[in-house]
């Protein structure tokens, strides 16, 4: 339970401390909860004003479902390690998500895992603190 | 005896005929055009002696998230009385929210944000300023918002072409500069903040000062749309300035959305 509530928590935390550069309303996602998508890149388009990555992901069922997940801008994924060829179709990979609360297969991004183990994240939006040079 | 050109003569002709008959004749006539105002950009209008500005804002500036997401939004607690018609939108938003949905996203759907709320989210503003003018480019869509400083006056009403970021005069007073912007579009698409609706009548002064060594801009802004609220509507945002990011070219582009699927959920209410 203690687990729970701080996952909660530091999700808040996030979601007030880094706000994603989104064109839309980000009220669409459920941030108190996460979807991990295993499957294989459909898309990856690096642009303006959000990044996205289509992921075909198996269910329960065994039929392929196609998932959208919307990233910030290239401007910001490059401070964090990212480059347009990071991931490309046919790659397998983990992706973590907010879901949007219809239970649509669309979500925001959180955390994407390779298949050699490394992880990338969104930079946090952090631009224009006062220390910032 | 001086001799009229021909077309002359049909003219006088065609005068008398309609005189005979009783009727007032009346001439095609040159519409009245008014005159069109120096370019901010004219070397002679640059070139025009005033008085130094007391700041130059020119740079990039990202607004300064640190107090939290209410501290750039508006925020419910200080939303004025609402006239009844915004009221309705003011509830069916709090409604959609309880409902875990999202109320009238335009901007979601490719609509621009316009001013106020580009100068009240996280998208960075490149800012240029020169004697006569200020551009300010956000980088949400690029979004051109003009600040002019020569002096004129606001366009007759007439006239003017209503748009989403309006029509910003700027004038020094003191260590600030008061911004007037009006004449904004009427379109139902455009928005204060949270369901709350914008309207032709919306009018924006905003008072900008350059604080924290140069590095902070205060913009304090009061807010007045007698068709949604009643009285003034106030708050003040700080942007820091960023000198480690460039503007970028952001579109909203036809397939955008179809790869956003969040866009087109079920989540919106229309």
């Amino acid at each position: 339970m203690r687990k729970v509530l701080f996952g909660c928590v530091w999700a808040l935390v996030l979601a007030f401390a880094a706000p994603v550069l989104a064109h839309h309303s980000p009220a669409a996602f459920d941030r108190t909860r996460e979807v991990t998508l295993v499957g294989t890149v459909k898309e990856f388009r690096w642009q303006n004003p959000h990044t996205w990555i289509e992921v075909h992901v198996p269910d329960a069922k065994g039929n392929v479902v196609l998932w959208g997940v919307e990233l910030t801008s290239p401007t910001y994924l490059i401070r964090a390690g990212w480059k347009s060829n990071t991931i490309k179709p046919g790659d397998k990979v983990t992706v973590v998500v907010n879901p949007v609360r219809t239970g649509e297969p669309a979500g925001i991004f959180r955390k994407l895992i390779l298949a050699d183990g490394r992880e990338l994240t969104e930079r946090p939006a952090r631009l224009g603190t006062p220390d910032s040079k | 005896m001086t001799r009229l050109p021909i077309h002359r003569l049909a003219t006088v002709a065609t005068a008398l005929v309609g005189l005979a008959a009783g009727r007032s004749v009346v001439y095609a006539q040159e519409p009245a055009i008014p005159p069109a105002p120096m370019s901010a950009l004219a070397p002679a209008n640059l070139a025009k002696p005033r008085p130094a500005a007391p700041f130059n804002l020119t740079g990039n500036w990202f607004i300064d998230n640190s107090p939290g997401i209410q501290g750039w939004l508006f925020g419910p607690a200080t939303i004025p009385k609402l006239k009844p018609e915004a009221q309705k939108h003011r509830d069916a938003y709090v409604k959609a929210i309880a409902d875990g949905k999202v109320y009238r996203d335009d901007i979601g759907q490719c609509w621009p944000a316009g001013v106020p709320i580009i100068m009240t989210r996280v998208w960075p503003i490149a800012m240029i300023q020169l004697p006569t003018v200020i551009y300010m480019v956000s980088e949400f869509m690029n979004s051109l918002r003009v600040v002019y400083l020569d002096g004129r006056p606001h366009t007759d009403p007439d006239l003017v072409v209503r748009t989403f970021n309006g029509e910003s005069i700027g004038r020094w007073e003191g260590d600030a500069l008061v911004v007037d912007t009006r004449n904004f579009t009427d379109d139902p698409h455009h928005w204060v903040d949270q369901g709350v609706p914008a309207s032709g009548e919306l009018r924006i002064v905003e008072r900008i000062r350059l604080i924290n060594g140069g590095r902070t801009l205060e913009i304090n802004m009061t807010l007045t749309d007698p068709k949604n609220w009643e009285g003034e509507w106030t708050g003040t945002r700080r942007w820091n300035r960023v000198d480690d990011i460039d503007i970028e070219e952001v579109e909203c582009l036809p397939d955008l959305n179809e790869h956003l699927q969040s866009t087109s959920s079920k989540v919106h209410v229309r």
